[in-house]
């Protein structure tokens, strides 16, 4: 998607979710003061990286036109795996860099299953999410390993000013690689693949590579992002991060990444992600009970389709008419 | 720059069907030689191996004597092969220059140079003499201009051998002029053009030799200058087609009025009116994007009705869905066989039987058995090649193909008053399209009114009893058979309302 | 000679494939289970009774996915119609048969809200009924302030827990395979079920055909929802109580025995029997890992590994299909012509 007209489209639907964020932060700022505290607006920056990171991989791999449905899960899995490599007294650098590894041999498995296989994305990732959440328990024991390494934590609980590091970590992924999306040749094979798999083959771009690298990517991304969790929480545990795949999906697909395939980009996942996790927080500073917080979550998701839909039809109706 | 591609003894075997046998010839630097042959007589297969997306089971293939192997599309790209392929092979939220430079974008390690990108796009759209944004996603272009981006896409790679399978399918004139121009520039820097299609009198046009298939084997090749349609549809067919028009068994009896269309107003139509007979052929000539599609999808209810009326058989009020026209008669077989018009994979009878589920109806279940009887008399009656009613539509040929739908819309359960043919010979072979003229003039014959939309000028004007020609959602003329030629029907294609 | 291909045309079918594995399963377990309790009638028992609830939702999985759809609210809802009809009957008085009512079709009511928003403002389904799930999910929690309500209905109750023949063969068995045979006969049978078939493999040339697609989406999403509310119900009726999670978490599990029952995305192939044989495959192996010995923590990896494993089969099954299709033609050679061309099959 790139060109003014195809950026037309996708700056209004991007500036749609921004007016609604600011309504909502509007409304919430009313009804409590301290939702922009920058307390909240701290917390709400740590609680936002964990789904946020996920999203990065997630979203590259859904404009190729695949999914990982069990990113969440190698997230799990790569918390403990760090615990147990920082529990051998092993330097907190190379435990990580060995888990990100372990994330993209995670990402390898499922390009193997998908292309050597045969099998769709979503049904492979699904099994193999079955199969994390299993080795999950059985390397942890079925109990949380805690971290003891005090330098680890820094990487999930610092904070450069107010920016807490798992925000910053998170944002440099989403603007790495929405550069690598829109201005390398593999970025823009990216979008070949999602739009078109054959056009891609034919025009000599492997798709099969390309999802392949996709794969592995979101791995690694994924147990990068298990792994700062874990330092966050001084622990990795099997009922960790899993779950969480599903808010990344749904921040993309909200701001716009097609499921399909082939459009949509980073920049509205960042701010679908900041929509979601906005409102989510918001209700906790009004002080909702967390039972009205899940329905709320889907009256906002919601929401958000309906203004897409509307959005969508306004636009389709201004070009016509001035055609 | 390659002298000459040499095939040697090509062949190709899919499941239960040989595609090509030993196959040879050769094509030469500066010539355009044209690959003729009914549906299924391995051209595709051919263009497929020549573009490495398939692997021949045996033969070669040599590009100045030296022996081919290709893995992948890739290595064919790299030996300076590009196909474009009859089914376009775009990225519809892609860009024009997007699409245009697809897995080959300018700049430099690894990064895209994107005012290149766009400087050099904006250079080919020019040498092609078209006014098309570099910008603009391609799926928002009319279908004739993505496939000239189809064909700058392989343009732009400049390779020394190019395969166009037929591109003109989907093409308005003006555009086709523009093709010719250009594979004529083509021709004369040395490219080795290999040019499929089905239409004889562009192969006149535009090529230098003529090689002939025939259910996957070479029949001959010829000169184009020493030879002439008689002869090539000979050595098509295996039979002597004579003048297929002249030989059309017509319908001479109109009956009484069948539809009445007045000031019909969509979204896309503006004022139409028309009447329909009863066994009369009513044609529909212009160029694509007229606005006849629309003003079918309109009367078979599919589109919303502005204003104007649509009287058929008397019954006024036109149609809400395309449910209440088949009740009431009216079958549409649609522009896009494969989009709209068939399950792909579902089998022959399921896409025969889609219309009349109701009637098959005994009690609570389906009636698979009548079901099939549908299905084996369609077969029967329109030829349609296939060992089974079970075989899926997909592993049809798109001859074939028309006919199920055609079948479809005129079993023995169908009541069809009035049948609309949008497009109905677009991509099937000469032979097959003689035999779609005369089962529509046999539906005249049953005194059903048909409704004939083609591009193809020749046959809309031989064809139809009377011809409209619209443009811009709106009819600007009406001619008889008589009067019809294709001046001056294309005439009052582009004129200016 | 026509028995012996009508065999071979059977032994290229899904359902074979599913039947081997289906034994397979049985005589490994059989095999390594002490005592050979796996085939002991109670274990059988424990097998076929696991299947109730998930039946529900296979059904209405299966039915959607032929359409090319999903819906992955269908947990959720379920777990809210437990959650009205406790309070209907326990808070409220409401009598179970007007309780029941009431809960499917507040269900029901999410699956037209469903189906609204992806036909009528074209919505994507995945994150469609995504949202709906957790709309149904917060107000279930709402609704039962977070605590399990416990249904002091004999009748209600007898529904889940109650067997025929000396205890051997549970009501919602019965109830779960008629629900199986209806849904099988209406798939396969009737007008309806072909229309499913149709607007999966093409909704535009459907509607061209006088099929109204929305229509079908609508029924479709409702009926899910409706067997989503079912199995809520089977499993409150199981438990004695509706409680908080209840099968919030059983949306993927229908869809599962669908697609190892070879149910395809868009109606490509498969149908209810498949869906039957994969949801009794899918209880057999858990209940036969469990029974090995294999410690808890190893049969999550084991029932992951199940649906790879029986993908991996389909895959090699097709790809010998398509190999002796090829030997075939080879043979036949150049004499394909179409009449040959039918014994090759």
């Amino acid at each position: 998607m790139t060109g003014t007209k195809a950026g037309k489209f996708l700056r209004g639907k991007i500036a749609a979710l921004i007016a609604i964020i600011i309504v909502v932060g509007a409304i919430f700022t009313i009804a409590n003061k301290s939702y922009i505290s920058p307390k909240n607006i701290m917390s709400l920056m740590t609680s936002i990286s964990l789904s946020g990171t996920l999203a990065v991989g997630l979203g590259c791999l859904l404009i190729s036109g695949h999914v990982d449905l069990a990113s969440g899960t190698e997230g799990c899995i790569a918390g403990i795996v760090v615990a147990l490599l920082l529990g051998t007294g092993m330097p907190w650098p190379v435990a990580l860099l060995l888990t990100v590894v372990f994330g993209c041999v995670m990402g390898l498995v499922h390009a193997f299953l998908v292309h050597v296989l045969g099998f769709m994305a979503f049904i492979a990732t699904i099994g193999m999410s079955s199969v994390y959440k299993g080795l999950a328990l059985v390397i942890s024991n079925g109990a949380n390993v805690s971290i003891s390494n005090q330098a680890f934590y820094t990487i999930g609980s610092g904070s450069l000013g107010i920016f807490p590091l798992p925000f910053i970590i998170m944002t440099v992924l989403f603007i790495v690689y929405s550069l690598i999306l829109k201005y390398t040749k593999f970025g823009r094979a990216v979008y070949l693949c999602g739009g078109n798999v054959n056009a891609a083959r034919l025009a000599g771009v492997s798709p099969k590579r390309v999802s392949t690298i996709l794969f592995v990517n979101c791995g690694a991304i994924s147990a990068l992002a298990g792994a700062i969790f874990a330092a966050r929480v001084h622990m990795g545990g099997p009922n960790n991060v899993w779950g969480a795949e599903m808010d990344g999906i749904a921040a993309a697909v909200l701001g716009g990444v097609s499921f399909m395939g082939g459009s949509g980009n980073l920049g509205g996942a960042f701010v679908g992600l900041i929509l979601i996790n906005a409102f989510n927080n918001g209700l906790n500073a009004i002080g909702l009970q967390a039972y009205w917080q899940t329905a709320a979550q889907g009256v906002i998701l919601i929401a958000a389709l309906l203004v897409d839909y509307f959005g969508e039809r306004g636009r389709v109706r201004a070009l016509k008419a001035a055609s | 720059m390659a002298g000459c591609i040499e095939f040697s003894g090509i062949s190709k075997l899919f499941p239960g069907v040989r595609a090509l046998a030993d196959v040879s010839f050769r094509a030469d630097s500066g010539q355009v030689l044209a690959l003729l042959g009914e549906n299924g007589a391995g051209k595709s297969t051919l263009l497929k191996i020549l573009s490495g997306d398939v692997k021949p089971d045996g033969g070669r293939i040599s590009i100045d004597g030296a022996e081919q192997s290709f893995q992948s599309p890739t290595d064919a790209l790299r030996a300076g092969i590009s196909v474009i392929y009859q089914e376009r092979q775009l990225v519809p939220a892609g860009s024009v220059a997007e699409n245009i430079f697809a897995g080959d974008l300018p700049g430099r390690s690894g990064v895209v140079d994107y005012k290149a990108l766009y400087e050099q796009t904006a250079e080919i759209i020019g040498k092609f003499g078209l006014d098309i944004d570099p910008d603009e996603p391609v799926g928002r272009l009319p279908i004739a201009r993505q496939q000239m981006v189809e064909i700058m896409k392989a343009y732009r790679r400049d390779s020394a051998i190019i395969a166009f399978d037929e591109p003109t399918a989907s093409l308005t004139d003006s555009e086709i002029s523009i093709l010719f121009r250009l594979i004529n520039e083509l021709k004369e820097s040395g490219k080795i053009i290999i040019y499929v299609s089905h239409r004889l009198s562009e192969i006149f046009q535009i090529s230098d030799k003529i090689t002939v298939l025939k259910d996957g084997c070479l029949v001959t090749t010829l000169e184009t200058a020493r030879t002439d349609e008689a002869e090539l549809i000979r050595a098509m067919v295996g039979r002597d087609l004579g003048d297929t028009y002249a030989k059309l068994s017509r319908n001479d009896r109109l009956g009484d009025t069948l539809l009445e269309v007045r000031d019909l107003e969509t979204e896309d139509v503006h004022g139409v009116s028309f009447t329909l007979r009863r066994g009369e052929v009513l044609g529909f000539a212009g160029l694509i994007g007229a606005g006849r599609t629309e003003v079918m999808r309109a009367i078979f209810g599919a589109d919303r009705i502005l204003s104007g009326a649509v009287v058929f058989d008397g019954r006024e009020g036109g149609f809400k869905s395309p449910k209440e026209a088949i009740d009431a008669g009216v079958a549409l077989c649609p522009e896009d066989r494969k989009e709209q018009g068939l399950v792909l994979f579902r089998s022959i009878r399921d896409n025969i039987t889609m219309p009349v589920l109701q009637k098959l109806k005994r009690l609570l279940f389906l009636d698979k058995r009548a079901g099939h009887k549908l299905a084996q008399s369609a077969i029967a009656r329109y030829d349609i090649r296939t060992p089974s009613a079970d075989k899926a539509v997909v592993e049809l040929s798109g001859g074939n193909q028309q006919k199920v739908i055609l079948g479809r819309w005129t079993s023995d359960m169908m009541d069809t008053k009035l049948l609309i043919l949008d497009e109905p010979t677009k991509g099937i072979d000469v032979g097959t399209k003689a035999e779609v003229y005369q089962i529509i003039c046999d539906f005249a014959k049953q005194g059903i009114g048909v409704i004939f939309i083609s591009s193809e000028l020749t046959e809309v004007i031989n064809v139809a009893d009377r011809i409209l020609v619209m443009k811009g959602g709106r009819i600007t003329g009406e001619l008889t058979r008589a009067e019809a030629t294709e001046e001056n029907v294309l005439a009052l294609a582009m004129k200016d309302v | 000679m026509r028995q012996k291909s009508k065999f071979r045309a059977f032994t290229e079918t899904k359902m074979f494939t599913l039947l081997l594995l289906l034994a397979f399963i049985v005589v490994v377990f059989a095999v390594l289970t002490p005592e050979g309790g796996f085939l002991k009638p109670r274990n059988i028992k424990n097998i076929i009774n696991g299947m109730s609830v998930n039946a529900f939702l296979a059904v209405g999985a299966g039915c959607l996915l032929v359409s090319g759809q999903i819906d992955l609210s269908v947990g959720a809802i379920g777990t809210l119609s437990g959650v009205v009809f406790a309070l209907l009957f326990g808070k409220y008085g409401v009598p179970v048969i007007p309780a029941v009512v009431v809960s499917l079709v507040v269900v029901a009511a999410f699956g037209f809200v469903n189906a609204l928003l992806i036909n009528r403002f074209h919505t994507q389904g995945f994150i469609t009924t995504m949202a709906t799930g957790l709309l149904a999910q917060g107000l279930g929690y709402i609704l039962d302030g977070g605590k399990a309500i416990a249904i002091k209905s004999d009748a209600f109750n007898a529904v889940g827990t109650k067997s025929i023949f000396d205890g051997y063969l549970p009501i919602s068995v019965i109830i779960a395979v008629v629900v199986f045979i209806i849904y099988g006969l209406l798939m396969s049978k009737t007008k309806f079920g072909q229309s499913v078939y149709l607007v999966g493999g093409n909704p535009t040339a459907s509607y061209l055909s006088g099929i109204n697609p929305k229509r079908i989406s609508y029924i479709l999403f409702i009926n899910c929802s409706v067997m989503g509310g079912l199995a809520g119900l089977m499993y409150a009726s199981r438990m004695k109580s509706a409680t908080q999670s209840g099968i919030t978490n059983s949306s993927f599990a229908g869809m599962t025995a669908a697609i190892l029952g070879g149910i395809s995305f868009g109606g490509g192939a498969g149908g209810m029997g498949g869906a039957f044989l994969g949801l009794i495959i899918l209880n057999a192996f858990n209940n036969g890992i469990s029974g090995v010995g294999i410690p808890p923590y190893w049969q999550q990896v084991a029932s992951g590994a199940l649906l790879l494993i029986a993908l991996t089969f389909d895959y090699v099954g097709i790809r010998q299909r398509a190999f002796s299709l090829r030997r075939e033609a080879a043979r036949v050679g150049a004499g394909a012509n179409a009449e040959t061309k039918g014994d090759v099959r």
